[in-house]
């Protein structure tokens, strides 16, 4: 993917830079407001990760007007700034997804990502697989090899986050913001519950785990 | 009368008003006397000088000429003296003081009066030659009714003074009373929480406005010390933010590079230590961002049995794995409250979390939503230990974590994040010891509708 990266501080636009560059991302960075917006505005991007605070403009006005200007390249908003009126802001501006520094790495890369996908036009789903694992979104169906699963709603929408990004890691965050529409830390072991619920469920009869866990990053189902 | 008695400003009041009376009564006898013995050294003197007058009669014309004098004195001198002559044997040969006869010499005696009978005098007897005595007497009723008008005025004086005094006492009392009710009373609120309320300053500057105002000034500054505190503790958390989470980065980064399963798994569980403590100095913000109180334009209404539903059911499994049971009762009923939903969410999954973490296996936590005319409450009970009543108001402190629980893990924050949530949405919240368990409940302001 090409990225841009719009952050006037040094250290944090290397760490970032790095790391996409090691994953295998094209990144550009501009250290201020106008350079962003000028790059954001004339060139094309995968995707845009704009620091909320810059000299010249912030990250608020540039999604603002990049979306006004018909620009509708995924965006994500880095900000020091972690009250809950900052992120309503962010989102309200038009950024399709916010992230609070200090940041982990892992929790950038699994965000990268799924915007990433989202660039790429997807015809609307009903019916999701992964490797063994079959999803009816409509009927509401789980089958592995054909036997049906019977999970919880909750449970669902974890197992559907998840064959969404099917080879993919998705965040403990990512989850809580998804499933449960906390965009906080509750600090309580839900999501750690309810994936270990929907593993047992899912491999009934002692059959392969699918569900990779990552310590620190988060969970990952087995595409194939 | 207790009251009376036990406020200082009436005993004050009263004892002050007390000995002024005292001091005019002693004054009043001091009068009484000084008057008495002028009195009476002005009487002796006019008796003194009667006897010699008579007397030098008696020198001069002997026995004859002193009956004459007597006779002469007593229809034209003084009218308060009383002459009297007395023959060896004691009979009364002229004069009309009619007394039995005295011994020489200064004697109170009775004399009877024509009109008033029997009346106290003071009399001087003198020998007129070896046979022969004269008497002549005051008549002491005009002395007993000056003691008698100087007495009945300064008795009504004392009895005035007294009547002034109670009646100053108490309208000081009062007055001190009410003036030091009002400090009390703001005392007291201030106690309870409400920190911005302030003494109230009259327009006079007297002594109780400077008292206010010194008490102001100090509650200022023990605020500005309390909003430094927290403010010290928010940007301590907030400026260690960035090198832990570059810590954890590095670590994150490290761990990935490690060929050792072994060591892999120790620099996987430092970076689990360092979210640990990242997530404590989240609490930390939170909780001052909460505090701040600047949240509301996020506000919305929302269906309270909805959000409490959807919560405990994501906590049922997790209730199940420790052993404990959760049941869910959301009272039928308009259940709408004002507020932020992760937030109060947040409030409800700390209280879920606390009632796991501190009751043992088997324990029934029971999570309600109860819909009451004046309020909506949000309730979790627990049959745990439970927490006495004299902790309940250190448990809502920050970083605060009783003894019992010290080795359970937590960081003795959470009941201060549900404090400062409930405060941040006009909700009260209430801790009550169940005896066994406890139960904590939020009451949420209903939303007016219309």
């Amino acid at each position: 993917m090409r990225i841009l990266i719009a952050e006037d501080d040094r250290e944090m636009a290397e760490f970032v830079g790095r790391g996409l560059s090691e994953l295998g991302h094209n990144v550009v960075t501009a250290r201020n407001g106008t350079d962003a917006l000028h790059l954001g505005a004339t060139e094309d991007f995968d995707l845009l990760i704009l620091d909320r605070m810059m000299p010249g403009a912030d990250g608020l006005s540039i999604v603002r007007r990049l979306r006004a200007a018909n620009i509708a390249t995924p965006t994500l908003m880095l900000t020091a700034l972690g009250r809950i009126e900052d992120r309503v802001d962010g989102l309200e501006a038009g950024a399709d997804d916010y992230l609070v520094k200090p940041f982990a790495f892992s929790e950038l890369a699994a965000r990268v990502h799924a915007l990433g996908r989202r660039a790429k036009p997807q015809a609307v789903t009903t019916k999701l697989a992964a490797g063994p694992i079959q999803m009816d979104l409509l009927s509401r169906e789980v089958r592995r090899d054909g036997q049906l699963v019977l999970l919880q709603p909750r449970e669902f929408r974890v197992l559907e986050e998840l064959m969404r990004h099917a080879g993919e890691f998705v965040t403990r965050t990512m989850l809580l913001e998804r499933v449960w529409d906390f965009h906080f830390d509750p600090q309580t072991k839900i999501v750690e519950t309810h994936i270990s619920r929907l593993r047992s469920k899912l491999n009934e009869g002692d059959l392969p785990d699918r569900i990779e866990t990552v310590r620190g990053v988060g969970y990952r189902i087995r595409a194939e | 009368m207790r009251v009376l008695l036990n406020s200082a400003a009436y005993r004050i009041a009263f004892g002050y008003s007390l000995a002024f009376a005292l001091a005019t009564l002693l004054l009043g006898l001091a009068v009484h006397y000084a008057a008495h013995a002028a009195f009476v050294r002005q009487i002796d003197a006019s008796i003194d000088q009667a006897t010699t007058g008579v007397m030098a009669e008696f020198r001069d014309d002997g026995l004859r000429g002193v009956i004459e004098a007597v006779r002469q004195r007593e229809n034209g001198g003084p009218v308060s003296l009383g002459y009297a002559i007395f023959d060896r044997r004691g009979r009364r040969i002229a004069g009309e003081l009619n007394t039995t006869m005295p011994p020489l010499g200064w004697h109170p005696i009775n004399f009877v009066d024509p009109q008033e009978g029997l009346d106290p005098a003071r009399a001087k007897a003198t020998a007129l030659g070896p046979s022969h005595r004269l008497v002549v007497a005051a008549d002491l009723e005009p002395l007993e009714r000056i003691d008698g008008t100087i007495l009945t005025m300064f008795g009504i004086a004392f009895a005035a003074l007294l009547l002034f005094g109670v009646t100053g006492a108490l309208l000081l009392g009062a007055y001190l009373r009410r003036k030091l009710a009002r400090i009390d009373d703001t005392a007291r609120a201030i106690v309870a929480g409400e920190l911005s309320r302030r003494m109230a300053i009259g327009p006079r500057l007297d002594e109780f406005d400077r008292v206010g105002d010194s008490i102001n000034a100090m509650l200022d500054r023990i605020s500005g010390l309390l909003a430094n505190l927290r403010q010290v503790t928010s940007d301590l958390a907030h400026d260690l933010r960035t090198p832990l989470a570059r810590l954890r980065n590095q670590l994150e980064r490290l761990g990935d590079d490690m060929a050792n399963d072994d060591r892999r798994e120790t620099i996987y569980a430092a970076v689990e230590s360092t979210d640990d403590v990242l997530k404590l100095f989240d609490a930390i913000l939170r909780i001052s961002e909460l505090e701040e109180g600047s949240l509301k334009r996020g506000f919305s209404n929302l269906d309270l049995g909805g959000l409490v539903e959807e919560i405990a059911e994501s906590h049922l499994a997790l209730a199940e794995d420790s052993g404990k049971s959760l049941s869910v009762l959301i009272e039928d009923g308009d259940n709408m409250v004002q507020g932020d939903r992760e937030l109060i969410a947040q409030a409800l999954i700390n209280l879920i979390e606390n009632a796991l973490r501190h009751t043992p296996r088997g324990a029934a936590i029971g999570i309600s939503v109860q819909s009451d005319p004046g309020d909506i409450a949000m309730v979790v009970r627990d049959n745990g230990p439970g927490i006495p009543e004299t902790h309940h108001a250190r448990v809502l402190e920050r970083f605060v974590r009783l003894e019992a629980s010290r080795s359970t893990p937590g960081h003795g924050l959470g009941l201060s994040l549900v404090q400062a949530v409930a405060r941040a949405h006009g909700a009260s919240l209430a801790l009550r010891d169940c005896k066994p368990g406890l139960e904590v409940a939020l009451h949420f302001p209903r939303v007016r509708t219309g």
